[in-house]
């Protein structure tokens, strides 16, 4: 499938070295956050990046998946980004970052409940209506199981991206972390992932911390990502039947540019096999 | 207690390491004080500990503008 692309997420550490190797990139991913409440001229330097190279927006702390309503204020600036930056898609994470008033700081698994997935769904709706497109959805990593939850991860999601008729950005590291931190097998829960929808991926590494005898991955953005997760790129590239937009995220400890390169490589590869998979299954049938 | 509740509890359990000390101690004391109801106050009681203390120490760095 020719119109899938493979990139690298924009960072101002990695400025220089993006763009003296643009050819390298389908794709970049930039953090929508540091832009919101910029000058109108400072957020259309991204439409000029875009068009040397096409952009994507990710949202870090809309926090969409709650049973509360997602803030006005933060719809609003997502909206004014998308608007002067023309991406040609947008994401945002399920997950919630303030409930009551009390801002947790970062990414936070709701309860998996029928309640979390209607507000999702509802929040989900309302983002797409005061953008004007529906964010890409993605699961994200969590240390601990949310509490009081009636559904598993992958049920949780299929629910809400069918409910609100979203595409997926499948986080593959998020999913890997969760899989080995909770004793389930990586692959199984990308398969009982809504494949279907999943036009958008994300790959980052982790490292792993230890309490009290218990050891867990966390997914930090600052590592390379491990092998498993190529391998299940490959085997979600197999199995997903739209285009994909493959982002390798880095957050810090950044190796030379040569070296994200070579993983925005190694990561096209592995779709490249995984469409080739497919093909072949598709003949012999 | 709506579905809220608990989303409430759980940040401010992130974001209060006062509040998360007391309930490590006594897990369903603080839940019924935040209001919720005693199936929630069962669930929080189960809540994976080590979880709730390695994410919160993740959050805090963050919040901290240092790597989680």
């Amino acid at each position: 499938m020719s119109a899938d692309r493979v990139g690298l997420g924009w960072r101002g550490e990695l400025a220089a070295g993006i763009l003296d190797r643009l050819e390298a990139f389908d794709v970049l991913e930039v953090i929508a956050e540091p832009w919101m409440g910029k000058p109108r001229r400072d957020v259309r330097a991204l439409r000029t990046l875009g068009e040397a190279c096409p952009v994507v927006i990710h949202g870090v702390a809309m926090g969409l998946a709650s049973s509360l309503p997602v803030e006005q204020g933060r719809l609003d600036a997502m909206a004014r980004i998308v608007e002067e930056a023309r991406p040609s898609a947008w994401s945002e994470h399920l997950a919630f970052v303030r409930a009551g008033g009390f801002e947790v700081g970062h990414l936070a698994a709701p309860p998996r409940t029928e309640a979390t997935v209607a507000g999702t769904i509802a929040n989900i709706e309302r983002a797409a209506r005061v953008v004007g497109s529906p964010p890409g959805v993605e699961n994200i990593a969590t240390l601990v199981d949310p509490p009081a939850s009636s559904l598993d991860e992958c049920a949780w999601t299929r629910a809400i991206v069918a409910g609100a008729n979203a595409p997926m950005l499948l986080d593959l590291h998020n999913l890997y972390a969760n899989a080995v931190n909770f004793r389930r097998e990586p692959l199984q829960m990308l398969l009982a992932m809504p494949l279907d929808r999943v036009a958008m991926v994300h790959l980052s590494g982790g490292r792993w911390i230890e309490r009290r005898g218990e050891r867990r991955l966390l997914d930090d953005h600052v590592h390379d990502p491990p092998d498993p997760v190529y391998e299940m790129l490959e085997v979600l590239a197999a199995n997903a039947p739209r285009a994909l937009t493959v982002i390798v995220e880095r957050d810090g400890g950044y190796p030379s540019m040569d070296q994200l390169v070579a993983q925005v490589d190694r990561a096209r590869e592995a779709v490249r096999r995984g469409r080739e998979a497919a093909g072949a299954l598709r003949r012999v049938a | 207690m709506s579905a809220a509740g608990i989303e409430v509890l759980l940040a401010r359990l992130y974001a209060d390491a006062g509040l998360r000390s007391e309930f490590l101690r006594d897990p369903a004391a603080v839940a019924r004080a935040a209001g919720l109801d005693p199936h929630e106050v069962a669930a929080l009681q189960a809540i994976d500990r080590v979880g709730l203390e390695m994410a919160a120490e993740s959050y805090e760095r963050k919040r901290a503008g240092k790597a989680p």
